[in-house]
């Protein structure tokens, strides 16, 4: 074997490893087509800030290198990668930095290195299990707001478990459920082997009987922060016509991967694929309102050992882009009333990792009335989990400074009223950095569709 | 339905597009990744139009007439650019050489230079990919008459960049010039050189500032008694990001939407006229159709063409190129004839087939760097044939 070839088959273990896709021609090569431009750390949200962190060309590519050849870098490296996906699509080479990155992650899990101290171990525990939270929290929401609004409690999940004591912890509320009808019989039973009806669904009481069905992905923050957002989302969906199938599903598993969790976030997702298969048998798309859960179901389910893997990717729609698609096949309803609204709008560093450009923005320049721009002024910081851990706090501030220093200027200046952003943790993190309001864009929809007046567009 | 879908979102690809745009089009910008303006030096090149037409087949003999039109309409675009058409304008190199220069980012303009007597150069700790020595050797063989002098600057806010052996780029140091932070440490230092100096006739030169990313550095600046001259940096460059961010802005602004991430995989087309692109987005693929499309994907460099031991291929079409006969030349910094591939195109900017001329597609145009037959580093007119067919064409989607 000569060098050549040794290089070369290092790069095919390497994109053995990463699961590259080899009828892509040129995608072993992956590792070489990184041309060392830089442009992935320029645009890292966190290694602008954190100057202990890396950077993505550093731990993604450049240590890739040095991990074929069985050199590791120091496990505390990666912490900072808040998987915001940012380098990904900076990359004009298409490297899959994030990929290389979560890679090692997972070794690390699975060879039990890299193990943070217990009580930061017990915390990550804890936070990538957003949706127990939220089953506890929901059981009595106020109760739970009240304990966690206490100064006292909030300095002892700090001193214990490392949960920043000033982070914006959402607020729990009603649990999210489309209808308390029980779902009849004999319709479950036509999606397949009666498994749904004992895991148990949700059908939406209107058009019940309508032959255009969606499953509808609701996601942790929907199902226990934001139940509202959820409702409106049915509505609009049952407005264009179509049956809202909400399966109960388990969390998509990204809370659980960022926190270190790989095992834990594949089961989650065995689980769900069991629920949706059935439909994506079907032919019915899975609609996900929210980006990061989206994201989840394109890019990491279709990879998982599960019936309906191979299914799951292309059946994903994120909201817009499924309203989006139907507006080019002349099957979106029109039927606007003018909003009187203006507002600025924040792509989530999820929603542009989907590749999908910016769906809701085309969407809501069709309604009469309603001005839109987007900021374009990068991350917010707080990636899921990360802005809520003590030693992670006033970095995710830092890393959203930008955003929030535009929205404000534009606020005062009258520019708009609002802020519009699909991702739940964004809509938390702006309002918490600027103290401006942030809402779901459906809320404008809903509104065009006079289903109801929001609140927050007022 | 869009009416213009322009692959590729460097420099010609978001010229095409904000012009479109303008003209009241809908116009949608899909990119692989961020493009190359944020790791290029922000410093753009026209060349010799007038020499460089008389070139057979350079992309000039077609768009150098609107050339100066694409001039004047970039700075309208980019008011943080200044230039002069027909008057050639000079910047620092990363290494304190001089070069020719027909747009410069604001604070670049190494012209009062030229008349300093004393020059002081700025050396902020730790900053990357900059060397003081050389800067102030090659500084010394420009302006020989002038007394050079280093002036070492440490930053507090950057001890833990130091203290973990991390180079700071120049795109932390200029946003830190903006912070509020920056702007005191700027004006104490402007202040602090300013009751130093000796004659009238000094010249700061300043890397790792970029008056153009922030209205409030500017502000510090032009109250300052003496020039102060910036650098342009190796990649990533706050210049170069500067003027993406610029572009970028103003075509959202206008109303276009940018999709970066996985480009234009393939494109359907039916008799003679493209209709639909593919994008392979997360999970699957999905498609965009448009009126007409825009070829921005440029070049080698772009990967808008690849080249392989047995073809020469442009990606999204599959287009005909013009491949030069040799590829090579000894002369390494000399003129490289594989420079000279890409696709001929008609007056229209139209793919064209380089046997027999025909047009092969009727709603593509092509520009930038996939134009056939010029040379950016030889005939220093990157910037200038980018702008220039990126202009035409966002007059013809």
């Amino acid at each position: 074997m000569n060098r050549r070839d040794v290089r070369r088959d290092g790069d095919r273990q390497a994109d053995n490893k990463l699961n590259l896709d080899p009828a892509r021609g040129e995608d072993w090569m992956h590792l070489d087509a990184c041309i060392k431009c830089g442009a992935c750390t320029a645009q890292c949200p966190v290694a602008a800030v954190y100057p202990l962190f890396p950077g993505p060309k550093s731990v993604g590519p450049d240590a890739e290198r040095l991990r074929l050849e069985g050199i590791a870098l120091a496990p505390g490296c990666l912490a900072y990668c808040t998987n915001c996906k940012t380098c990904e699509v900076t990359c004009p080479s298409s490297v899959r930095i994030t990929d290389m990155i979560l890679q090692v992650r997972r070794q690390e899990q699975e060879a039990g290195t890299g193990k943070a101290i217990c009580r930061l171990g017990m915390r990550d525990n804890l936070l990538g299990r957003a949706e127990y939270l939220g089953r506890l929290g929901t059981l009595w929401p106020p109760l739970a707001n009240t304990v966690l609004g206490w100064k006292i409690t909030r300095r002892l999940l700090e001193k214990t478990l490392g949960i920043s004591a000033r982070a914006p912890l959402p607020r729990y509320g009603r649990k999210f459920r489309t209808s308390d009808i029980v779902p009849l019989v004999g319709e479950t039973q036509s999606y397949g082997r009666g498994e749904t009806e004992s895991y148990g669904c949700v059908k939406t009481d209107q058009n019940r009987r309508s032959a255009k069905k969606v499953v509808y992905f609701p996601g942790c923050f929907i199902s226990y922060n934001d139940e509202a957002t959820g409702q409106a989302v049915v509505k609009v969906l049952e407005h264009n016509g179509f049956e809202v199938i909400v399966p109960h599903f388990h969390c998509c598993g990204v809370p659980l991967t960022a926190n270190g969790r790989f095992r834990e976030a594949t089961a989650n997702a065995q689980h769900n694929l069991g629920l949706m298969q059935p439909y994506l048998e079907q032919g019915i798309p899975v609609i996900a309102s929210c980006t990061s859960c989206g994201l989840a179901l394109k890019e990491d389910y279709p990879r998982v050992s599960a019936p309906g893997a191979q299914r799951i990717g292309a059946q994903t729609y994120d909201l817009f882009e499924f309203l989006w698609v139907l507006h080019e096949r002349g099957e979106l309803r029109k039927d606007f009333r003018e909003v009187q609204v203006s507002l600025a709008y924040h792509a989530p560093c999820h929603l542009k990792a989907q590749g999908i450009g910016t769906p809701s923005v085309r969407i809501l320049r069709l309604i009469p009335g309603v001005k839109i721009q987007e900021l374009d002024a990068g991350c917010c910081g707080l990636s899921g989990s990360f802005g809520f851990k003590a030693e992670k706090y006033e970095l995710a501030l830092q890393i959203g400074s930008t955003l929030f220093q535009r929205v404000q200027e534009g606020v005062k200046e009258e520019a708009f009223q609002a802020v519009a952003t699909e991702c739940g943790g964004c809509q938390v993190q702006i309002e918490h950095g600027s103290g401006a309001p942030s809402l779901n864009p459906v809320w404008v929809l809903y509104q065009a569709y006079g289903l109801g007046i929001s609140s927050a567009i007022g | 339905m869009w009416d213009g879908l322009v692959i590729g979102g460097g420099i010609a690809g978001l010229m095409a597009g904000i012009r479109a745009q303008e003209r009241g089009k809908r116009v949608l910008i899909v990119s692989v990744g961020t493009g190359s303006l944020a790791f290029a030096s922000g410093v753009l090149d026209f060349g010799r139009v007038e020499l460089l037409r008389q070139e057979e087949k350079h992309p000039y003999v077609l768009l150098g007439e609107t050339a100066e039109k694409a001039f004047s309409y970039f700075l309208q675009c980019c008011p943080s650019h200044h230039g002069v058409w027909g008057r050639t304008g000079m910047a620092l190199t990363p290494l304190g050489t001089l070069r020719a220069a027909d747009l410069l980012p604001e604070g670049l303009d190494a012209s009062p230079l030229t008349h300093a007597n004393r020059i002081v150069l700025v050396v902020p700790e730790g900053l990357k990919d900059f060397f003081p020595e050389v800067v102030k050797a090659n500084l010394q063989k420009q302006f020989i008459s002038s007394t050079i002098q280093l002036k070492r600057l440490r930053i507090e806010e950057f001890v833990d960049w130091q203290a973990v052996g991390k180079p700071i780029p120049d795109t932390v140091y200029a946003k830190f010039w903006c912070s509020e932070q920056g702007r005191e440490t700027l004006k104490n230092l402007i202040g602090e050189m300013t009751r130093k100096m000796v004659s009238d006739s000094e010249t700061l030169v300043f890397p790792g500032l970029h008056v153009a990313a922030c209205p409030e550095v500017e502000k510090i600046l032009a109250q300052a008694p003496l020039p102060v001259v910036e650098m342009t940096s190796f990649p990533p460059s706050a210049a170069g990001q500067v003027l993406y961010d610029r572009l970028r802005g103003r075509f959202k602004a206008l109303g276009g939407e940018l999709l970066i991430g996985s480009g234009v995989e393939r494109v359907e087309v039916e008799s003679g006229q493209a209709r639909r692109a593919i994008v392979k987005s997360k999970g699957k693929e999905i498609s965009f159709t448009a009126k007409a499309f825009v070829l921005a994907t440029g070049g080698f460099f772009g990967r808008g063409i690849v080249a392989s031991s047995t073809e020469v291929r442009e990606t999204v079409f599959g287009l005909p190129l013009y491949v030069p006969p040799e590829w090579s030349e000894s002369s390494f910094l000399g003129a490289q004839p594989y420079a000279y591939t890409g696709v001929e195109v008609d007056h229209s900017l139209r793919p064209c087939d380089p046997v027999t001329g025909k047009v092969l597609l009727e709603n593509v145009f092509v520009v930038g760097r996939m134009l056939a037959h010029w040379d950016p580093w030889v005939g220093h007119c990157g910037g200038g044939v980018s702008l220039t067919s990126g202009f035409l064409a966002g007059g013809l989607l």
